[in-house]
């Protein structure tokens, strides 16, 4: 069963079952993300559950034909980590301030708002033909470092190269990756 | 709009993975909302983060995490309100901006040379950076500078130019330590920017340090 299909259950008949498949493959996988990229384990596991809530009301709004099942969880995940460290930071200043926000910020972060967001469907399969173009050295390196923001010291390792090839390799994938995707 | 001058491709990724302070994401942000080809830069490291999902090692989650979700579900949602729109509280200097701008909140604005003024974004979660709108009167020779941290700078309307070329509205502009750039706003119209800032400005020549502690920005 493709994850798509079953986002599109939850969404035409608020399929329960297709939810639950839903929620034991991606809830571990998105709070074990966020553990890896440095969170603590209590964080992570509100962000997992918001994260597939999100899944559950914002179904109607998944399109198939513009990201994966995958990448749309991850924007979710994204965004709510983005708005839980604004309402942390907001309380701290609060806090400091003593002045107790007493009017509720309603600004909606950049990341949330659709308009920066959509992809025209056109871009969609051009940005497929990129990623398949690259060498899987290349998008290991870009994944490693970007998304799952491990040192450098950590990726010579991990690839086997010196550490002082790390940058130029980053540097090369990011040229390839934007060579591939310009007009 | 033929945009010439892009984000680097680190601060597009920094932008899809989350790793920016708020005022710089404003400013990535505004940018790719009108640049498909950034767009397709940022989808493409979504895409490659969804891969990392997917391959990320499971944690168990807590044990009523489900029963709590189902009950989250069955309750009726909270009706969030709808946000605001160019109800700003103070005047703006310019109301013509791109939506995501006129869902902000902004500070007053006030003038912080000859023929410059600025006004500044309120962002709760902002922690190194500012975002602000710069405006320059057509013509405006901005003093030779650099930074000593970073400065993101989209032109909105009209255009400036410098040793890096000339921009016009759509076209980004990035500024650090080792970039030393003496702005000129172009002689048709004013210039209004979109501006994240960390560090403090640094004038160079006898005239910009002489100014130097009154320009604050």
């Amino acid at each position: 069963m493709e994850w798509a299909e079953l986002i599109g259950r939850v969404a035409a008949h608020g399929d329960r079952h297709a939810f639950k498949l839903l929620f034991e493959h991606f809830a571990p996988r998105v709070k074990g993300f966020l553990v890896k990229t440095g969170m603590n384990a209590d964080a992570a596991e509100e962000i997992a559950q918001n994260t597939l809530l999100t899944v559950w009301r914002k179904a109607a709004q998944f399109d198939p034909g513009t990201a994966g099942a995958a990448a749309w969880i991850f924007t979710i995940a994204r965004n709510l980590r983005i708005d839980s460290a604004r309402a942390a930071a907001r309380q701290a200043r609060a806090l400091d301030k003593e002045a107790a926000s007493a009017e509720p910020d309603e600004t909606p972060d950049v990341a949330d708002s659709p308009e920066t967001m959509m992809v025209r469907r056109d871009d969609v399969s051009r940005v497929s033909s990129a990623l398949l173009q690259l060498s899987d050295e290349q998008s290991t390196v870009i994944r490693l470092s970007f998304i799952e923001e491990q040192p450098h010291g950590e990726i010579a390792e991990r690839l086997g190269i010196p550490l002082g090839t790390v940058k130029s390799r980053i540097r090369l994938a990011m040229a390839r990756l934007k060579d591939l995707l310009d007009d | 709009m033929t945009i010439n001058h892009h984000p680097p491709e680190d601060l597009l990724a920094d932008f899809a993975a989350a790793r920016l302070d708020e005022a710089d994401r404003l400013v990535i942000g505004v940018h790719a909302a009108q640049c498909s080809r950034c767009q397709r830069f940022i989808a493409a490291i979504e895409q490659l983060a969804g891969a990392a999902l997917e391959q990320a090692a499971p944690i168990a989650m807590a044990e009523d995490a489900f029963a709590t979700i189902m009950a989250a579900i069955d309750e009726p949602e909270t009706a969030s309100t709808p946000a605001p729109t160019s109800s700003q509280a103070v005047p703006l200097l310019d109301d013509d901006l791109p939506e995501i701008l006129l869902r902000c909140r902004f500070g007053k604005s006030r003038r912080v040379a000859p023929g410059v003024k600025m006004q500044p974004i309120i962002l709760p979660g902002a922690d190194t950076s500012r975002a602000f709108l710069l405006w320059s009167a057509p013509g405006t020779r901005m003093l030779e500078h650099s930074h000593t941290g970073t400065e993101l700078t989209l032109v909105l309307k009209g255009s400036f130019s410098h040793q890096g070329g000339d921009y016009r509205p759509g076209d980004f502009d990035f500024g650090d330590g080792e970039v030393d750039h003496q702005p000129i706003v172009g002689g048709d119209m004013p210039c209004l920017c979109l501006v994240a800032m960390s560090g403090d400005l640094q004038m160079h020549g006898w005239l910009g340090r002489l100014i130097s502690p009154f320009v604050r920005l």
